[in-house]
């Protein structure tokens, strides 16, 4: 189980998060959603490691991890994989290559070893004929399943998903999230989508989670937020420009 | 920022050496990354030192030339002088100065655009080291390319030198290429120098690429930001360093 408690983080003189509160519940699939720069990314970032709370407390299975230092990040890392936006494959290195490095570096396999492991891995995503290829010779779809492939070598618990089908075709989008729903249903692996996609959110989910003004303003089940009478709720599952949302920028 | 250039600096020594006593053993680096790196600091700012090196031999030369003609009329010391200068000062610090602008700026927009693509948090969520991956092997190439670079700079600005000197004031080359006064003082401030810049200037560009924000704004700050600064610091450590050098290498030589 995951708990975030009272998180706070400001950038600069800008706060984001004005003290989060979450549970998430072992192989469920929760989807945190919310308007563009209200701290989605930046809330599991911070359960990775990868930014620093201002304050508040991070909690996974029952161990603190906000505090915890580089080296002992690598173990939270190894639970916790993660899926970025931009797939973040790196452009030297083919597929197979980009899936096994963790595998050398978490699992500490040979060479040979580690490769042998990738293929298995994008064969699980159905991406073993595009093993020797570069990202840049593939699409947008193609390069996030072979990053979610690589997120799987290190046989996570938890998996973080950051706007997984933003900018893919919708496809693509659905062949995603029907792969993310695959590991909560096959794998009992534990989900956590950022996402704004609302196919996706209604799609797939267990609980939804609504961020806003650096809170937690609303979370239930899908169902439940879909007969919310919260007007912010309402007005950002139907995607109206008026209302009484507040969006940065607008 | 600063905690970050201590991380940095701490990261990339440990990193370089542990790579040097064990090999890839316990590290990202790989013996292919190393070689590229020397590839692109080394071959690829070739060209551009040596033009840039060999044009200001023939300025400094030549303006030199003109105004010992002016006063004394004798140019045999020309070349032995200027075959020192080139050692000890202007050669290290005229290429770090270029290797600062060329290297620097590559370096950091590299790193800056892959850590506002989020590629450095994924690197660091793959267990790798950004610093190890990063910046180590640039590290390790520079110190290695820097020295290689300011021999054939300074043997291209030693040559145009002579050749401005015999076709415009008519000094022998054999006189002018006389490298008598160049003491092991001056190789060893030399080599010193070469060290601390080609050090320093990957470490540089690294810190300022790794504290880039934003998108693409952000990496064009981050890559002026890391031309200024390694610039700076190249005419700073020059300064501590020739004065350290005329205190122990240089002392009693004149």
């Amino acid at each position: 189980m995951i708990s975030f408690r009272k998180l706070f983080k400001s950038f600069g003189d800008k706060p984001v998060l004005r003290g989060v509160d979450l549970d998430v519940k072992r192989g469920e699939v929760l989807f945190i959603i919310g308007t563009s720069g209200v701290g989605k990314s930046v809330t599991i970032k911070h359960l990775v490691g990868l930014l620093r709370p201002d304050g508040g407390e991070i909690w996974l299975d029952d161990h603190r991890v906000d505090a915890l230092d580089e080296r002992a990040l690598y173990d939270v890392r190894k639970k916790c994989a993660m899926v970025f936006q931009h797939a973040t494959l790196f452009d030297s290195m083919t597929l197979v290559e980009n899936v096994a490095l963790p595998l050398r570096k978490h699992r500490h396999l040979g060479e040979r070893a580690a490769e042998e492991e990738a293929l298995r891995y994008l064969d699980m995503v159905h991406m073993r004929p595009f093993a020797h290829s570069y990202p840049a010779e593939l699409g947008d779809g193609t390069r996030k399943r072979a990053a979610i492939a690589r997120a799987l070598t290190v046989g996570p618990e938890y998996v973080l998903f950051d706007e997984p089908t933003t900018g893919l075709d919708p496809v693509s989008a659905r062949r995603i999230d029907k792969l993310i729903r695959e590991l909560a249903d096959g794998q009992k692996m534990t989900s956590i989508v950022v996402s704004h996609d609302l196919t996706s959110i209604f799609g797939i989910a267990d609980r939804i989670a609504l961020l806003y003004r650096g809170v937690v303003h609303a979370v239930g089940t899908p169902a439940e937020i879909r007969a919310s009478g919260d007007p912010v709720v309402q007005q950002f599952i139907h995607g109206r420009s008026d209302g009484p949302m507040e969006t940065p920028g607008f | 920022m600063i905690r970050l250039a201590l991380e940095v600096i701490d990261k990339t020594l440990r990193g370089s050496l542990r790579w040097l006593w064990h090999g890839r053993r316990g590290t990202s680096i790989t013996r292919g990354e190393v070689v590229k790196q020397l590839y692109q600091i080394g071959n690829r700012s070739l060209l551009f030192v040596c033009v840039t090196l060999g044009f200001l031999g023939m300025v400094l030369v030549f303006q030199t030339c003109l105004q010992v003609n002016r006063i004394t009329g004798d140019l045999s010391q020309v070349g032995a002088e200027f075959i020192k200068i080139l050692v000890h000062e202007f050669g290290p610090s005229l290429t770090a100065m270029m290797l600062a602008t060329r290297v620097g700026a590559g370096i950091a927009a590299e790193i800056g655009s892959m850590v506002v693509t989020e590629q450095v948090d994924a690197l660091r969520m793959n267990g790798v080291d950004p610093v190890d991956y990063l910046i180590v092997p640039r590290f390790l190439a520079s110190l290695v390319m820097t020295g290689a670079l300011t021999t054939i700079g300074v043997g291209a600005a030693i040559l145009m030198g002579a050749l401005t000197a015999y076709y415009s004031f008519h000094v022998n080359p054999v006189v002018f290429l006389d490298p008598s006064h160049v003491h092991l003082g001056d190789l060893a401030t030399g080599v010193m120098k070469c060290a601390a810049y080609g050090a320093a200037v990957p470490i540089v560009a690294g810190i300022c690429g790794l504290g880039a924000r934003g998108g693409s704004e952000g990496v064009g700050n981050a890559t002026t930001r890391a031309v200024i600064s390694a610039s700076f610091v190249v005419i700073l450590l020059d300064f501590f360093l020739s004065g350290l050098a005329l205190f122990t290498f240089q002392r009693g030589v004149s």
